[in-house]
């Protein structure tokens, strides 16, 4: 065969593959056959052919030799995996010896102008071992907060953190340790988990750290609401969350002090004097509140010459919940504007809030309602179900003028009507069957899903608002978004969440691209409650088509102005390169043009801020470079940008760090230094315990299946390829 | 003229062949020794009732048997362990806690969902469970049935609380180990009526879910 294939060679000007390649075996046999020319003459056709397939016919049996060993050897990764999970997640945290126990105690000041809160926490660890230790510690801080400032207090001494670049940071802070200096660092983890490395703590010695941190006040539904995260974990609450935790009450103008019966927390005998918690809080206002909540704690409220203060009762409290306050303010029934400025010499920073009117001062108006449900695999079980209890009860609040429509998606798109209808007794009732008859299989195929509820033909005169339901389980953010930006036009589009861990940077963003809202549904329970709020505030669009003309040449956040809500306020912040003179704002309410214009000076509130303003505006834009990423902005250069950004205005970022050390060595480097983990700072809650989730599953049943399957291939294979399949003859 | 002769990968096929019998028998051999081990573990209780503390179950054992689960509805019984570590889950559902089974009412038990917890998956709101311990028996109603990312939320122990919760891996079919999901049933004692819990005033704590809002928490440090 090889010299006819020579011979087609020289015929034809292309060659087959499988000839080119010949393997050292036909190399050698040519050799033979060249030297006894009587031994190729000997061989027919037939037997070439034969020889041709006996080879081939190997390969496919390398080929499946080849994947039964790799599916055994998958096999037995498997297992030495699953064996070296024996000691994971069992120990309980604090109750172990192999970790030096820090106690610690929190004080906790916040100061509250307008919407920013300036956070600062102070904590006191102490190491009760007997040796020197670093400690490692994370905390929680809320979402979207800008850590700016750190203290440690060591002895008499006070060192002030420093904003440096997170590589740079962590050199110096080595350094420093090596060198038995004390030194902390704060690097940013993810977006809302910071960690605490403090080194040379030396044996009983007390160490406090101070993190400052500003952070908006959220505003929703009439009042202000501010929530300071104390735990890691997620605090069981004792009843249920859907009837509403007992809020403390307090009408000023009656008792100033609160009522509520705080749950008895235990805490076991000779531990109370740690973790203890001690708190303060400063509402900084001109205007008289409605009311002032404390919700998981008991509270007392002073009224003080430049606003409120608010302080914690108990004096045995510990940092085992979150602390959670919330204020209500008077309201005027027409959206009204109050700016803030703050001069830096360079630049000015602005922010801009538009208070919502009260609902009953704005006409509904009709608008077409989309609802798209995701009915993919991953809704499969409670999603699903609270999906469903969620379109329902979209259903139900639909206004007789309004239009509506019903889409399902999972790998393949289908909508109830081809375009929206009328709400009649009959479309409604076809729309019941059509949820009430979900199943979740299949993929999560969003965008064509989004491409036609956009497309469908517009009702002439009604807002068409996009409600999406899904648990935003998707692979292909940036391209979906990139597709609600482009699709979207005039169309406004809400997100609701579902299940337990949603998506939720990507739905928040798409709402916020959309110029809608977005709520979170984690259980069946919820949805009356969330999809309530949900409907009140989308039924009344009460300031719609927002512009703002700052003067000049002004960088503001969010890029994107959303939609004026009843219950939810427009908040805007902005760098100008002077002071603004006059701000036009323009929309239309109540169906009608709308405008206003803001005077920089004497604006309603005429608050002049502090540089708090430029922290939280370089906050905005360096989550706006961070969001850009998802758009395919280019990753160096963000993170150039970002950390440019963050050194010049102080910020703690993914990028930067805060480092702090102390000149003088303290710590003899020859003596022992412990590294501590310190799980012992976790939830202080002492009357409990943290324990970790064991594996829990063997595998026995894939294992079994897959080795049998392996098992009978092989063997048949084994069974049939010694008797039935040709070989090669041998020459020899 | 064909020759037969023998493959020359005969002998990797029969070793291919061999190690997937072996691995088969290993696989086997999992609720093999789920089940026999509970038998030794039944037997190894009823001396620890008869006031023998220490009974082993077998001479090498490393843990013994401290309470039995029972499920009337299901008819299961199930001898609980001490220690959740991988070794005891083999052998039956664990304590999670460390505390001795008598010393803490909030009591956490895990169990693999291909062995022993499988039956976590037929539970319904509702059901009683009943846990026998050398301090007594006790009765409890499931109160809550939830799916937990481990990766979200964390397990709380509190010693004053009176509930029950059986852990184990979720998706309950999921073809591969080791996934972040739990399944999470807590169990109050029956008869407590659990609509109290909206309106206490009290001043008791009334059990409630084990696990709270997700989106809430934060992770620990994986070496805890």
């Amino acid at each position: 065969m090889p010299q006819q294939t020579n011979a087609q060679n020289k015929q034809h000007s292309f060659q087959t593959p499988e000839l080119q390649t010949l393997s050292i075996r036909d190399e050698l046999e040519k050799l033979a056959w060249q030297q006894n020319p009587g031994l190729a003459r000997n061989m027919s056709t037939r037997t070439t052919r034969k020889k041709r397939r006996a080879r081939l016919s190997i390969r496919i049996q390398d080929r499946i030799l080849f994947s039964l060993a790799a599916v055994l050897l998958t096999l037995f990764l498997i297992r030495t995996a699953s064996a070296n999970d024996e000691q994971w997640g069992l120990q309980l945290t604090s109750t172990t010896g192999q970790y030096t126990q820090l106690a610690v105690s929190t004080d906790i000041q916040v100061d509250i102008t307008g919407l920013i809160a300036r956070v600062e926490i102070t904590q006191k660890f102490s190491n009760q071992g007997n040796e020197w230790a670093e400690g490692i510690y994370r905390f929680p801080l809320p979402q979207g907060a800008a850590v700016d400032r750190m203290y440690i207090k060591v002895g008499e001494r006070i060192l002030e953190g420093e904003i440096q670049e997170k590589e740079t940071a962590r050199r110096v802070y080595e350094k420093a340790r090596d060198n038995g200096q004390t030194a902390t660092l704060v690097e940013q983890q993810r977006r809302n988990q910071f960690e605490t490395r403090l080194a040379n703590i030396g044996p009983h010695e007390a160490i406090e750290i101070t993190i400052g941190y500003l952070h908006n006040v959220s505003y929703s539904d009439l009042s202000y609401h501010l929530r300071i995260p104390m735990t890691f974990t997620p605090r069981w609450t004792p009843g249920q969350v859907s009837d509403g935790i007992p809020l403390t009450a307090a009408l000023i103008g009656a008792a100033l002090r609160s009522t509520q019966q705080v749950e008895p927390v235990l805490i076991p005998p000779g531990n109370s004097n740690d973790h203890a918690l001690s708190l303060q809080a400063n509402l900084i206002s001109k205007f008289e509140f409605a009311a002032i909540e404390s919700r998981y704690h008991d509270v007392d409220i002073r009224q003080v010459d430049n606003g409120y203060q608010v302080e914690l009762l108990d004096p045995g409290a510990i940092t085992d919940r979150d602390f959670d306050l919330s204020w209500t303010p008077a309201l005027q029934a027409i959206p009204s504007a109050s700016l803030t400025t703050f001069n830096d010499g360079d630049s000015v920073y602005a922010q801009l809030m538009l208070a919502p009117p009260l609902a009953k001062a704005i006409t509904a108006q009709a608008r077409e309602v989309i609802l798209i449900i995701d009915t993919s695999g991953s809704m499969q079980g409670g999603s699903l179900e609270q999906a469903q209890a969620a379109l329902l009860h979209a259903l139900k609040s639909l206004g007789p003028d309004d239009y509506f429509n019903l889409l399902q998606f999972n790998s393949v798109t289908e909508p109830l009507y081809d375009q929206s209808v009328p709400v009649t007794q009959t479309s409604l009732y076809m729309a019941q069957n059509f949820i009430t008859s979900l199943q979740a299989n299949g993929g999560t195929d969003m965008a064509p899903a989004l491409k036609s509820a956009l497309a469908m033909p517009e009702i002439p005169g009604l807002m068409r608002q996009v409600v999406f339901v899904t648990d935003g389980a998707v692979g292909n953010e940036s391209q979906l978004l990139q597709r609600v930006a482009a699709d979207l036009d005039n169309s406004r589009m809400f997100t609701v969440a579902i299940g337990h861990a949603p998506n939720s940077w990507f739905m928040r963003k798409a709402a916020e691209i959309g110029r809608g809202s977005y709520i979170h549904i984690g259980k069946l329970d919820e949805v009356e409650q969330q999809m309530s709020a949900l409907w009140g505030r989308i039924q009344v669009p009460a300031l719609t088509d927002i512009c703002v003309d700052w003067g000049d040449s002004a960088e503001f956040y969010p890029e994107i102005i959303p939609d004026l809500y009843a219950g939810e306020p427009l908040w805007l912040i902005a760098r100008l390169p002077a002071e603004p003179t006059i701000i036009s704002l323009c929309g239309e309410f109540n169906d009608q043009q709308w405008d206003m214009d803001v005077n920089g000076w004497d604006a309603a509130g005429g608050l002049s801020g502090s540089d708090n303003l430029a922290i939280l505006w370089a906050r905005k834009k360096i989550e706006s470079l961070e969001d850009a990423l998802m758009f395919g902005a280019d990753r160096e250069l963000t993170q150039l940008e970002i950390t440019g950004v963050a050194l010049d205005y102080g910020l703690l970022t993914r990028h930067t760090s805060l480092v702090a050390v102390d000149k003088t060595p303290r710590r003899d480097v020859s003596e022992t230094f412990g590294q501590a983990n310190v799980p012992g700072l976790l939830p202080a809650g002492t009357s409990s315990q943290l324990a970790g989730f064991p594996n829990t599953a063997t595998g026995w049943l894939t294992q079994l299946l897959l080795s049998l399957f392996v098992l009978l291939l092989s063997f048949s294979l084994l069974w049939f390829s010694g008797s039935r399949l040709p070989t090669v003859p041998r020459h020899s | 003229m064909i020759h037969r002769r023998p493959l020359r990968h005969h002998w990797i096929l029969a070793a291919v062949c061999l190690t997937a019998a072996l691995f088969s028998i290993d696989a086997l051999w999992i609720p093999v020794k789920a089940e026999v081990a509970q038998i030794l573990l039944a037997r190894s209780w009823h001396q620890t009732l008869a006031g023998n503390p220490d009974a082993k179950p077998w001479p090498w054992a490393d843990t013994r048997a401290v309470a039995i689960l029972e499920v009337p509805r299901l008819g299961l019984r199930e001898v609980v362990l001490e220690g959740s570590s991988g070794r005891n889950l083999a052998f039956g559902p664990t304590m999670v806690n460390s505390t001795p089974v008598d010393k803490t009412d909030d009591r956490i038990l895990s169990g693999h969902r291909d062995t022993h917890f499988h039956f976590l998956k037929d539970l319904k709101k509702g059901d009683v469970l009943r846990l026998v311990t050398p301090g007594g028996s006790r009765e409890y109603q499931v109160s809550w049935l939830e799916a937990v990312d481990i990766g979200q939320q964390q397990l709380v122990i509190d010693d004053g609380i009176e509930r029950l919760t059986l852990l184990t891996c979720y998706p309950f079919d999921a073809p591969t180990t080791g996934g972040p999901m739990r399944w999470v049933v807590t169990a109050v004692p029956f008869g407590q009526n659990t609509n109290v819990a909206k309106n206490n005033t009290s001043g008791k704590v009334i059990p409630g879910p084990r696990v709270a809002e997700p989106g809430t928490s934060f992770r620990l440090p994986s070496s805890y």
